[in-house]
């Protein structure tokens, strides 16, 4: 009866465990780091989230919820409301497009798409936003972000499989 | 037919997030109060997770001011002996401004501070420019009160939760301040812009800034009582932008200082002092 029990806990942690690791990256991302570099080019973690599990366990990560953490991550950020929800969905419908055709092929491929989609991803945050305050905003750090967003991938992706596994 | 429930699902999620985007402009009251809820649930959260960050900043602190205490210690001593000749000057000052207040009967408006605040959470972001308080409706915090620190303002309160509270920050975009150039009193707004410097919206054509022009506080608007440190002028460009910067570094900011402020008006003047001007008043008018 006990090992029937633990069996079945362990499995509802792995279900909603990718929800905790996103909303997890969104709470590093809005801690008051009191460094400039840090405090105005933070990367997209929840991007490098919802990429990781969208592409490895699609199943474990829903479009409401990622809809939901969206929400969270405006609220908590300050941004608009809706803007990282919209984002993060047309991320993940890209990667759902991607995998299908490139799941195959080898990590340096799929590298280059991560790389193409985070480039996307900075690029759309910056002109909604501009479109959204009506205002031409500065993009030398969205690149920076781009560029560590990209840079951090190889480290929190290893966090998240080591996460995975156990 | 699972492919179309599929499509619809995804079109209704970026339905949703677009028109969250588009009501949440005007300010929705709605959003806010669900945006303040979140606040609150996360905070304690947030400081949970903060703690090693924390002790980390903490420690390095702590390590600087022990290597700098000598040096620290000379400076301050200097500072000391000239802050003490200039207490006396302003002392002097203090009094003349009270004494021409009261021939001209003006009124200062009260200055509250209605609690200090830990920031809990930053936006972090090259677009936003806010950071959370642990401060709310509960320490009578509200929407429009001025944030301060002891160099000078940092911003303004724009959404209230019970325990929590954000605060929009000068250099955001949407910042907008009313303030004045100390040399020659001239009013102008001050606007974030999302970088490091400040600019000027509104500036006279006939009026030249230099650097090291001081802006403070002009008063005007009720939020900010006049007179705070807001920044000072660190470049005029030929093109005539003004660039100004902080008076608070805002990457060190720890602890804040909520106020309140409120405009002095002419029922506050007692009956007594009313009926004293008005023949002063029509005697000048005579004349």
């Amino acid at each position: 009866m006990n090992i029937l029990h633990k069996g079945k806990s362990s499995f509802g942690i792995k279900k909603i465990l990718p929800f905790i690791t996103v909303l997890f990256l969104i709470i590093i991302m809005v801690l008051p780091y009191q460094y400039k570099i840090i405090a105005n080019t933070m990367p997209f973690l929840t991007l490098i989230g919802i990429y990781y599990w969208s592409f490895f366990k699609p199943n474990l990560l829903p479009i409401g919820a990622v809809f939901v953490l969206g929400l969270l991550q405006d609220t908590l950020l300050g941004s608009p409301f809706g803007l990282m929800s919209l984002l993060l969905i047309v991320a993940q419908q890209f990667i759902f497009f991607q995998s299908r055709h490139f799941l195959e092929k080898n990590f340096i491929f799929n590298f280059f798409i991560y790389i193409i989609l985070v480039i996307g991803f900075g690029f759309l945050s910056w002109g909604i936003t501009s479109l959204y305050f009506v205002v031409f905003l500065e993009y030398w750090e969205v690149i920076i972000q781009i560029l560590l967003t990209i840079a951090l991938y190889p480290i929190i992706k290893l966090t998240l499989s080591l996460n995975n596994k156990s | 037919m699972n492919g179309f429930r599929k499509r619809l699902t995804i079109s209704f999620f970026i339905l949703a997030s677009i028109s969250f985007l588009i009501f949440g402009r005007s300010q929705n009251t709605l959003i806010e109060q669900i945006r303040s809820y979140v606040f609150d649930l996360f905070i304690p959260i947030i400081t949970l997770v903060d703690i090693p960050r924390d002790a980390t900043s903490n420690l390095s602190d702590r390590v600087r001011n022990i290597a700098m205490v000598f040096s620290d210690n000379r400076f301050l001593r200097e500072e000391n002996i000239e802050l003490k000749r200039k207490l006396i000057e302003s002392t002097e000052l203090e009094i003349d401004n009270f004494r021409l207040k009261s021939l001209l009967n003006i009124k200062n408006g009260t200055l509250n501070t209605v609690t200090a605040s830990r920031i809990v959470s930053d936006s972090n972001s090259p677009f936003f420019r806010s950071m959370l308080i642990n401060s709310g409706t509960q320490a009578n915090v509200k929407k429009g009160h001025a944030v301060v620190n002891e160099e000078g303002v940092i911003g303004r309160i724009i959404n209230v939760a019970v325990n929590s509270s954000r605060v929009l920050l000068l250099n955001d975009i949407n910042s907008r301040i009313p303030v004045k150039f100390v040399k020659n009193g001239i009013n102008v707004i001050l606007a974030g812009n999302n970088s490091r410097f400040l600019g000027i919206n509104f500036m006279p054509e006939d009026v030249k800034a230099v650097n090291g022009d001081l802006i403070l506080t002009s008063g005007m608007g009720g939020v900010f009582p006049p007179d705070l440190p807001v920044g000072v002028v660190v470049n005029v460009l030929a093109t005539g932008e003004i660039k100004i910067e902080p008076a608070v570094n805002f990457d060190r900011l720890n602890y804040v200082s909520v106020i309140d402020y409120e405009i002095a008006n002419f029922s506050e003047l007692s009956e007594g002092q009313m009926e004293n001007n008005k023949p002063s008043r029509l005697e000048r008018l005579k004349q």
